[in-house]
């Protein structure tokens, strides 16, 4: 019934002709799709993983180069960009949780990880083009009632495409959550040597959680890299990973679509005050530490009564 | 041939000495209290810009802004310790996510107030010392002599004063270490302050020998990170050897490859590492 609270969200560009709050509200829900599925890893299997940027990089990298050098279509090319990306990251997963590494070995080496491929996308120049970026010259298109076939352009087609993406990413994963995979997330989460002993496979349902959580990165990749139609290594940088971590904090960890809360609130914070990159650093950093320490459930956890401790 | 190559050596030993310092305080923070301070590199960097802004700001003398530098940033430390890392010592991921946040606030600070313009000090040491057809700039001996004393002092520390033993009780059994007299808390903020010294002591030899800019704590972090896991958390001589392992890798590793790929060997070390011998090269079995 909770899904009957994205209904009005259909019915803003009806009421709200302002581009910059339909812009703001693209980002939101482009960057909470990447939020949302980081959470599923962090937030509902416990395990911080700093691949989530990379997934989300290597995605929108993969999409644009398989069109260009494919000839295919965006919906084909996300789609390869979709396959990388979990082929990637079973093997990334697979190495990790095969080896055991826990906590803080885990951030480390998925990490370093992602520093790899940076650096093979950073100097890779006749490829991706280094630290230059590629400004993209295709665009996705899209068959609409009554129009036919038409290229997805202007803020409202990306408002509505960017809406049922996010409220897809959102019922996917609480369909996941809900369910018995959930049940063992939640376990390895609260202690996964207990889940061990009872038969849980920790292996595989931690494998699990990472890569479904790395395919809604790279369905996000994919779609904001040509939302802004433009790529560069910074897609994987530290900073990124940074403000997905602080979105999922922000927003509550233990609901699935609370994310999107702070991805509004870290996407809007920027136009309502006025601030240069500077001072949003600062802000990201405040946000982090004053979140862990006075807050630790997210602006949701703090409306929202806890129900159950799993 | 042979000349480069024991020249990229000699570098690698120095740029290994001063990841070796990180490594080191990296190793004392998580193996004796258990949080990982990543906001070590961002204190190095700060070092860096104290000593810079001491010396050709306000007119120090260098080898008296060292100390200054060194004992501002350990208040830093002292002081980040007390009014956060005390409220996650149970939780490593909590402080691992503060430590993050840490970092964008001190690097936004530090940008606010010396840009990314990258700053260079006047040369301290001028001069080279000649060993055999090997050139090496004396200041970069300095650091490496220094750095090596810092290290060994800290090793004799640890094992032969009742701090020393105090804080392996620490690590091995926090309750018992309680029970037996130690003031742990003391012990942790004097372990957190001591690491971040340690950091700030790097960050104002570095400022020394290379540029100073506001992005060169995120990348020592990463290798006095990959240096301590590579040795094996815990072992202070360990961390010592990982960072001069790095170093060294990165130095003659640049004669072959493209320098593009120097942060790459790190990576590597450290992913092999932790994949095949967990505890690290030199762990106590």
């Amino acid at each position: 019934m909770k899904f009957l609270l994205a209904i009005p969200l259909f019915f803003v560009p009806l009421a709200v002709h302002d581009n910059v709050v339909l812009t703001i509200l693209i980002f939101t829900y482009l960057v909470g799709i990447l939020a949302v599925s980081f959470n599923l890893i962090f937030g509902f299997t416990g395990q911080l993983s700093l691949f989530h940027a990379a997934a989300f990089g290597l995605s929108a990298y993969a999409t644009y180069l398989s069109m260009v050098h494919l000839g295919v279509s965006f919906w084909v090319g996300a789609l390869i960009g979709v396959l990388f990306v979990t082929l990637i990251s079973i093997a990334i997963g697979a190495i990790c949780f095969r080896f055991k590494l826990r906590e803080l070995y885990f951030a480390i080496v998925t990490l370093a990880f992602s520093e790899l491929i940076r650096l093979v996308i950073l100097n890779w120049n006749s490829f991706t083009n280094g630290s230059l970026g590629i400004n993209f010259t295709l665009t996705p298109t899209l068959w609409v009632p009554g129009r036919g076939v038409i290229p997805v352009a202007g803020t409202i087609m990306w408002y509505y495409l960017s809406l049922a993406a996010v409220v897809a990413a959102v019922f996917a994963y609480s369909r996941i959550v809900h369910s018995w995979m959930g049940r063992c997330f939640a376990s390895i989460r609260l202690n996964d040597a207990l889940a061990d002993t009872l038969g849980i496979n920790v292996f595989r349902y931690k494998l699990v959680s990472f890569v479904a959580g790395n395919i809604g990165a790279a369905v996000a990749g994919s779609l904001y890299s040509f939302y802004i139609s433009y790529i560069d290594p910074n897609y994987f940088s530290l900073d990124q990973s940074l403000a997905i971590i602080a979105m999922a904090l922000l927003g509550g960890r233990e609901f699935v679509a609370a994310p999107i809360v702070g991805a509004l609130v870290l996407t809007a914070l920027p136009h309502v005050i006025n601030v240069n990159a500077e001072a949003r650093l600062l802000i990201y950093g405040l946000i982090l530490i004053l979140t862990i320490l006075l807050m630790p459930r997210g602006i949701v956890g703090l409306l929202v009564r806890r129900r159950h401790a799993a | 041939m042979l000349q480069l190559v024991v020249g990229q050596l000699l570098n690698g030993v120095i740029v290994g000495t001063l990841y070796a310092i990180i490594a080191l305080g990296v190793t004392l923070t998580f193996g004796i209290t258990g949080i990982v301070n990543f906001a070590l590199g961002v204190f190095m960097m700060l070092g860096a810009y104290v000593t810079w802004y001491l010396t050709d700001g306000i007119g120090i003398a260098y080898p008296l802004a060292v100390p200054l530098a060194v004992a501002c940033i350990a208040l830093i430390g002292l002081a980040v310790d007390q009014s956060l890392f005390r409220f996650t010592r149970n939780n490593l991921i909590n402080g691992l996510i503060v430590s993050i946040g840490l970092i964008s606030v001190i690097v936004a600070i530090v940008l606010m107030i010396w840009t990314t313009t990258p700053q260079n000090m006047h040369y301290v040491l001028p001069g080279v010392l000649r060993l055999g057809g090997v050139v090496v700039p004396k200041m970069k001996a300095v650091v490496f002599v220094v750095l090596l004393l810092v290290i060994l002092f800290t090793y004799g520390a640890l094992t032969r004063t009742w701090a020393g033993r105090a804080a392996y009780a620490y690590a091995q059994n926090a309750e018992a270490a309680a029970l037996m007299g130690i003031r742990t808390g003391v012990l942790q903020a004097g372990v957190a302050a001591y690491s971040a010294a340690l950091a700030g002591l790097g960050g104002a030899l570095y400022a020394s020998l290379y540029s100073i800019t506001p992005e060169i704590g995120s990348s020592y972090i990463l290798k006095g990170v990959e240096a301590a896991i590579l040795a094996g958390i815990g072992s202070v001589m360990g961390s010592f050897a990982g960072g001069i392992i790095i170093g060294v890798a990165e130095g003659v590793g640049s004669i072959f490859l493209p320098s593009a790929y120097n942060d790459a060997y790190g990576l590597v070390f450290l992913v092999l590492i932790l994949l095949l011998r967990p505890a690290g090269l030199f762990a106590p079995r």
